[in-house]
């Protein structure tokens, strides 16, 4: 595996609902049917503000992207849309590029997808990175009835070909697919990138969406699951990319790490672990019926999860559990960046996605753990890892 | 009491199993969209008739096919697997998906099913009495709204489930939402009731919890040669519940021969 020279920090942020009801015991999910008449829209007006600063903040300290994503129908995400979300930070940023990650393209007509990101790309001069997750499976429960979780993967498949196409053929073309069907697909604007920004796929490193990453020559974005089933997924991509004579670039590989750091191990433990342990217990907590909707997976993938001890409910995970299978870094500035220069360089990913914020964490501790990260996990990785200092002055310079 | 043969044909390039009992005159029964209890329940018609049970592509001992997404690919099947086993004219059952399913396909050839029973069809859109949608329905309650008999699970549903069982399970129901996410009935269907003018039998629980009883009266009201028998206490899986389901059915079908 070839050394990194470099690596991207992305700021990545989740947009929580955070209001955690007294009977909160009596809730099965905090998706889908958990009920919208305990979304407080003054409480979520805060939130915006909130997570705003926190992004903004992220920026003026030097990460080099921030990571915005889409989900539905639960108090996880407060960003049901987005392109909006993103418009928001396009606007109130100059330097950073942003990932939007994304869109989940079957809930949308592919054709508004691709105008939506053109549209960005070139309101942002060209800042926009795109990443394409399927959808998880409670967003089909969310989501309209004609969008059916037993043809989510073919469809997904060919709204993907058609964005593609629409960004990088000239129009107006005639495309007729088994799923959409379009006379005149000639979407205005057309990306600023040249020939498109660039795109990810988001998976859980099922073999469908490392196939996808490879078929349409995309970077491979994974979600938080155990680590040996991203190494898994990270060297089938390899395996699969060399098949067609490309090779995988660092660059394509993006992994997504929970941080915390504070002046010694001890305090960062005591600091972070009640707030990821609500994330967990609380932001994740989902019933099996819609985590895997009927015909979501295969059969085989479902007989695969339902033998798997180690997919067994993660609400129920314990701390030393969730450290021990998943990317939680958390710790020392010392620690904190051996560990994540070891992750990358095991995965041989040149991208991380950074979660500073997770589950009910105050703000003040947000603050500090984005300042401490920027100003003493960030210089600690590039000594080691090399690549580029963050144009941090200018990037302060323009804040306006 | 007889016992099924089991049979594999290749349907249109999908492997389909076929149970078979009895000799007679032939009665074709389309299973719901389920087959945890098995159709031990309807043995007692072999004694009587040639009773073939066909599991549907995607459940079952038959093989998946994923370009099933529509009732009518159902019935496209069924043409091909009938003409398979050379039965031509034959009495035609079915509960639930399978009565949907029996009552369209013999919206499409009339003139080959001598007698109907639709035993608790899904299929309608009745707002008044809405069919229950099955994926809302919790895991932990579903079997208590497919029946108002537990009993009829012993020795079928392995507690706590086995990840094989309830795989299984998640096939079939893939299965079923392939043609049924959206939408568990077709708007249009009532306009081509008219069609099945043979002698139909609507055979319905009145325990329901899935398909409400009440809509057997929307169903007798739309087909021009219907009866209509309502079981007391009886809930969705009628023939596995009553064996007095069984038998109306064998009056009903059997009729046809004494005349």
């Amino acid at each position: 595996m070839s050394a990194l020279d470099g690596i991207k920090l992305y700021f990545f942020h989740h947009h929580h609902y955070i209001d955690i009801p007294d009977d909160h015991e009596r809730y099965r999910a905090t998706m889908v049917d958990y009920p919208n008449s305990l979304y407080d829209p003054e409480k979520g007006y805060e939130l915006y503000e909130r997570h705003f600063r926190s992004i903004l903040r992220a920026e003026q300290l030097g990460f080099d992207g921030i990571c915005l994503n889409e989900h539905h129908s639960m108090t996880y995400s407060m960003s049901p849309t987005v392109g909006l979300m993103a418009a928001r930070y396009v606007t109130a940023t100059d330097r950073c590029p942003i990932m939007v990650a994304g869109t989940p393209i079957n809930l949308q007509y592919p054709n508004r997808v691709a105008e939506e990101y053109a549209l960005l790309d070139v309101m942002s001069g060209g800042r926009m990175e795109y990443a394409f997750p399927l959808g998880t499976g409670m967003e089909y429960w969310a989501n309209e009835g004609t969008v059916n979780p037993t043809t989510a993967r073919k469809r997904f498949r060919e709204s993907l070909d058609i964005i593609l196409r629409a960004w990088t053929e000239d129009g107006p073309m005639r495309y007729e697919g088994d799923f959409y069907t379009y006379r005149y697909l000639n979407v205005w604007p057309k990306p600023y990138q040249k020939p498109y920004p660039k795109c990810f796929i988001v998976g859980t490193g099922s073999e469908e969406t490392v196939q996808l990453a490879v078929d349409y020559g995309m970077g491979y974005s994974i979600v938080f699951v155990p680590i040996p089933s991203q190494l898994k997924a990270f060297a089938r991509f390899r395996e699969l990319a060399a098949e067609r004579g490309r090779t995988v670039e660092p660059d394509d590989l993006i992994i997504v790490v929970m941080a915390y750091v504070a002046d010694t191990d001890e305090e960062a433990v005591r600091e972070a672990q009640p707030h990821i342990e609500t994330f967990f217990s609380w932001f994740h907590r989902v019933t099996p019926r819609f985590l895997v909707p009927p015909g979501y997976v295969t059969t085989k993938e479902f007989l695969r999860r339902a033998s798997d001890a180690a997919m067994a409910d993660s609400t129920k995970a314990t701390w030393d559990d969730m450290v021990s299978i998943g990317r939680i870094a958390c710790g020392s500035p010392d620690t904190v960046a051996e560990t994540i220069v070891n992750w990358c360089e095991e995965a041989g990913a040149g991208r991380v996605n950074v979660v500073l914020e997770n589950g009910d964490m105050p703000e003040w501790k947000i603050a500090k753990n984005t300042t401490l990260f920027a100003d003493e996990v960030m210089p600690r990785i590039r000594a080691r890892i090399g690549g580029k200092t963050a144009d941090r002055e200018l990037a302060t310079a323009g804040v306006k | 009491m007889p016992e099924f043969r089991e049979e594999h044909l290749d349907v249109n390039g999908v492997d389909t199993a076929v149970f078979s009992a009895g000799e007679g005159p032939p009665f074709v029964f389309f299973h719901g969209a389920g087959t945890v209890t098995g159709f031990d329940c309807l043995l007692p018609l072999a004694e009587r008739f040639r009773l073939i049970v066909p599991h549907h592509p995607g459940f079952g001992a038959s093989a998946d096919d994923a370009s099933v997404d529509d009732i009518h690919d159902y019935v496209r099947h069924y043409l091909d697997l009938l003409d398979l086993l050379g039965v031509e004219e034959f009495s035609l059952g079915g509960l639930s998906m399978g009565g949907y399913l029996a009552a369209s396909f013999s919206i499409y050839q009339p003139h080959r099913v001598r007698r109907l029973v639709l035993g608790a069809p899904i299929g309608l859109r009745v707002r008044e009495h809405p069919t229950i949608d099955i994926f809302s329905i919790p895991d932990e309650e579903l079997l208590g709204y497919l029946t108002e008999d537990m009993s009829i699970f012993e020795g079928k549903v392995p507690m706590p489930p086995t990840p094989e069982f309830l795989a299984e399970r998640y096939r079939e129901s893939t299965s079923t939402a392939r043609l049924f996410w959206k939408r568990v009935y077709d708007l249009k269907l009532t306009r081509w009731l008219h069609r099945l003018t043979m002698p139909t039998l609507v055979v319905w629980g009145d325990a329901d919890k899935l398909v409400p009883v009440e809509q057997a009266a929307v169903w007798a009201e739309h087909i021009p040669n219907a009866e209509v028998r309502i079981l007391p206490g009886v809930g969705h899986l009628i023939f596995d519940e009553s064996a007095e389901a069984v038998d109306a059915i064998a009056d009903f079908v059997g009729a046809e021969l004494t005349v």
